[in-house]
């Protein structure tokens, strides 16, 4: 964990300037075990300290690879000295100072804990040698440990203060597969979640019915169809259902994305889903609960909140910095986060979420004659305009309110304030996912959650 | 003083120390300078001072990474240590292994004492022509960084290499607005080495401009047929580098789920396809010049005229399946040019698309590609329509680089690669 020497250098902090200086640590392991082989097997840490400061609009921002006192003084200087460089090359002068939202110290909210690769590596391979032995017909597995975690000691100017961490790690095991045409399919699945190496993998056995699972899952799609192309009434998993509140609804609805035309700026307020459809972006507590991945606090030094954004279909808020909440008159939720010591904070989700509803899994199949459920997703993207689309790895027909034949690799798309309209059941309890990286510049960890919806979508096929 | 070259030879101390026999390392130093416009205006300026340190141990035919990037004594010595304890918790593999004696070079690439006050000047420059001669467009994000870099790998067969380079680097990423209504995201970037022409020239930026402004207002496309597409060098780019993840790298290769494993010498696309690696092409700024694997770098083509040449594989996978490694680790693309201009190209496809975007799911093992079309357009009877919105495209990736209807004489150069438009046929469009 990083030693915090850093509450002195406030002192240094330029008198009318925002300043927020960073200390951070990212620490990474990887293993990856392709049919039996190493392929993967590696440590990293990377640290070093940041300040970012802010004046009249304008922000410096600057970096270095080491956590001294020296360092905090370079960075400062180097940060203060890039506002003026900006300064001298534009005259537009943006909000002068946003306001604060109090001052204090968020606690440190948990340790942090490393394993040894060796650990690391006997539970992978004691993981790789169950699979192939319960799974002998196996074409190929993969077995693939990835752990990332940041230690983060903030000071603000005028905000808040903290040291936090947040560590996850995952073995992501992959199973293919040939159909009987000879080409391959494969699945996969993340088992892990938020916390350290034993949080997560002192017990591998809780995990075995999710590999019979994954198992049955690529034993189905080999035998798999294409899905008809086409609009078509599906049924989204919570996987489907959280991929679908991050990438078709979320990015939208992230400030600097509406300042630059996105579709949720002429729609605040608006009906812009069925009245079934609430959106929040968790910052750390879920029904009680810890949310998959807990921020407590930003890199603007703003405590974190739930930011609510659609609220019986009626579109309520954006998630903000502390300038664009200015900006739209809003309050500053937690939101801007800077993956490494180097980033700097940029407005990113946390844990988005479409909240449950009323009906049960059972009832929304059971409710259609001719479609598909649609289970597990590879990946997303969307558009200013709210036009998405998520990879579809794992589905089944629907005929007559019955699971049928299932799905090859497909894809889904439609536009993000048409299709949640379409939506018409929701089920009554939501599934997470934190595995996932976003892309916006940076890379940033995120959580994801949803309940099983009824809705109607495009879907690719032949 | 020549510091990373110092931090080397302490970093061979500590590891003769610790008797590690067989190793491989990379010391970096870099300094990134960024300038950000957000909404077309200047808004922040980036300094970034990192490390990297990485090494590989081998021991008993077992191996072990470790990196970070404190260049500290006292860090490299835990380096050491990370790498020495990965490397014994390893199974052993004798497939593991780095590139035999290379010699010693120094590599000296790009511009390594930059002009910032020019570089401003040209980001400035495109924002102001963008405003004048594409008034619809917004620029969410305008980046340009100057990087440099300064490295040095060794290894314990004798081989090192020492690298200085820098380089600029420009994105941007806009949307067109007419009427409430928006274009959606696009983008464009180049690398260069100088600053001698305008941004607006250089790369594909200017053109991702103008099919933006064309793209405010478009339509969706009613049922499904099976047409050809005309991938711009953008979409091309994409296509390709899924055709090398799915049948040419290292975990296909090695689990054997390739659909090329054994197809080395066959023709395997059509032969008007030809894609090499050209880390020394004068329009690729700062290529490679040491593989992962401690190799010189070499120009390699992949595919000649349609017939495998080699897979992309490292010298792991190579030893894994008595493969031949591919000395190339970088992605320095190049492919050749066809005979026929775009616009003859358009004029020769009954329906289809341009498409200059796919945003899909990644495909599987098998090929499949399923997904939109994103900043795309319709072509019917030779001639562009209108700009599409809600198209979804799929196919399989092998069957359409068979079915290449054309290859452009037209190349957009970025400088991270040389590609043309090329047109396939056999994609099934499919619309709302």
């Amino acid at each position: 964990m990083l030693t915090d020497i850093f509450e002195k250098e406030k002192a240094l902090f330029e008198d009318g300037a925002q300043t927020v200086l960073r200390a951070q640590e990212n620490r990474n392991r990887a293993v990856r075990i392709l049919k039996g082989n190493i392929t993967a097997n590696s440590r990293n840490e990377s640290r070093g300290i940041s300040a970012r400061v802010g004046k009249n609009g304008l922000f410096g921002f600057a970096s270095i690879a080491e956590c001294s006192e020296e360092a905090a003084k370079k960075v400062l200087k180097a940060a203060s000295d890039n506002v003026k460089l900006m300064a001298r090359h534009t005259k537009n002068a943006g909000i002068v100072l946003p306001p604060s939202y109090g001052t204090g110290t968020v606690p440190l909210n948990r340790k942090l804990v490393d394993a040894e690769q060796k650990r690391i590596i006997d539970v992978c391979r004691q993981l790789d040698d169950y699979i192939a032995k319960k799974y002998p017909d196996l074409e190929s597995r993969m077995v693939a440990y990835t752990e990332d975690s940041q230690d983060r000691i903030v000071y603000s100017s005028d905000a808040y203060d903290g040291h936090l961490l947040t560590p996850r790690c995952y073995i992501y095991v992959t199973m293919s597969l040939k159909t009987k045409e000879g080409t391959p399919v494969e699945l996969f699945k993340a088992l892990g979640g938020f916390g350290c190496f034993e949080d997560n993998f002192s017990d591998l056995e809780q995990y075995y019915p999710e590999l019979e699972t994954l198992y049955k899952r690529v034993k189905d799609k080999a035998e798999g169809i294409y899905a008809e192309a086409g609009y078509k009434t599906v049924v989204l998993g919570g996987m489907m259902g959280g991929m679908l509140a991050h990438e078709a609804v979320g990015h939208t609805v992230e400030a600097d994305l509406v300042m630059g035309g996105s579709v949720a700026g002429p729609n605040l307020g608006k009906k812009v889903a069925s009245d079934l459809v609430n959106l929040t972006d968790f910052a750390h507590t879920y029904k009680g609960e810890l949310a998959p991945l807990p921020v407590y606090l930003d890199d603007e030094g703003i405590k974190a909140e739930d930011a609510v954004l659609i609220k019986d279909g009626i579109l309520t808020g954006y998630m903000n910095s502390r300038e664009t909440a200015e900006k739209f008159g809003m309050k500053p939720a937690g939101n801007a986060r800077g993956w490494a010591f180097s980033d700097e904070p940029l407005i990113r989700m946390r844990n988005t979420c479409i909240l449950p509803g009323t009906s049960t899994v059972e009832e929304l199949i059971e409710s259609v004659d001719d479609g598909y459920y649609l289970i597990e997703s590879g990946n997303g993207q969307a558009d200013l305009t709210g036009e998405f689309m998520f990879g579809v790895t794992c589905g089944y027909e629907i005929k007559n309110g019955k699971l049928g034949r299932a799905l090859l690799d497909t894809t889904v798309s439609g536009v993000a304030f048409e299709m949640l309209k379409t939506v018409d059941m929701v089920s009554n309890e939501v599934e997470w996912s934190s595995s996932g990286f976003c892309g916006k510049k940076q890379r940033m960890a995120v959580g994801m959650g949803g309940p099983h919806m009824r809705c109607k979508i495009m879907i690719g096929g032949r | 003083m020549n510091e990373i070259r110092e931090i080397a030879d302490l970093f061979d101390n500590i590891l003769k120390e610790k008797r590690i026999e067989k190793y491989t390392y990379t010391l970096v130093k870099s300094e990134k300078q960024e300038i950000n416009a957000e909404n077309g205006e200047f808004k922040l300026m980036r300094t970034v001072f990192n490390n990297y340190a990485s090494i590989k141990v081998f021991k008993d035919n077992k191996m072990g990474s470790a990196s970070g990037n404190d260049l500290s004594k006292e860090a490299l010595e835990r380096l050491a240590e990370d790498g020495l304890g990965a490397a014994q918790s390893s199974p052993e593999d004798p497939c593991h292994d780095i590139a035999p004696d290379q010699g010693k070079e120094v590599f000296n690439q790009g511009i390594y004492e930059p002009d910032m006050d020019k570089f401003i000047e040209r980001i400035q420059e495109c924002l102001d022509t963008i405003k004048k001669e594409f008034p619809s467009v917004l620029v969410m994000l305008a980046m340009g960084s100057y990087d440099r870099n300064h490295w040095i790998s060794r290894n314990t067969n004798g081989t090192e290499f020492e690298d200085f380079s820098g380089q600029y680097n420009f994105v941007i990423q806009f949307s067109a607005s007419d009427n409430g209504e928006n274009s959606g995201i696009n983008g464009a970037g180049v690398s260069v080495d100088n600053l001698d022409k305008p941004f607006m020239e250089l790369g594909g930026i200017r053109k991702s401009l103008e099919n933006t402004v064309k793209s405010v207002h478009p339509k969706s496309l009613e049922g499904k047929f099976e047409g050809t597409v005309i991938f711009t060098p953008d979409a091309a780019q994409q296509f390709l580098s899924m055709l090398m993840g799915n049948y040419m790298s290292d975990s296909v290769i090695i689990d054997g789920t390739s659909l090329w494993l054994d197809k080395v010498g066959q023709q395997v696309v059509s032969d008007k396809l030809t894609v090499s690696k050209k880390p020394f092409d004068e329009r690729i700024v700062c290529g490679e010049r040491g593989t992962q694997d401690g190799f010189r770098s070499e120009e390699v083509t992949l595919i000649d005229k349609g017939v495998l040449k080699t897979h992309g594989i490292g010298l792991y996978a190579a030893n894994k399946t008595g493969r031949r490694v591919t000395k190339n680790t970088g992605w320095d693309l190049v492919v050749e040019s066809g005979d026929k201009s775009v616009s003859e190209i358009i004029k020769s496809v009954d329906k289809g698309l341009i498409m200059s975007s796919f945003s899909g799911g990644e495909p599987g093992t098998n090929g499949e590609f399923s997904g939109v079309a994103k900043n795309s357009f319709l072509v019917e009877n030779g001639e562009i329509k209108y700009a599409v919105s809600e198209t979804m495209v799929n196919g399989n990736l092998g069957e359409i680089f068979k079915n290449i209807r054309a290859v452009s004489k037209e190349q957009v150069c970025d400088g991270n690669s040389v590609i043309p438009y090329i047109a396939v046929d056999g994609v099934v469009i499919s619309g709302k």
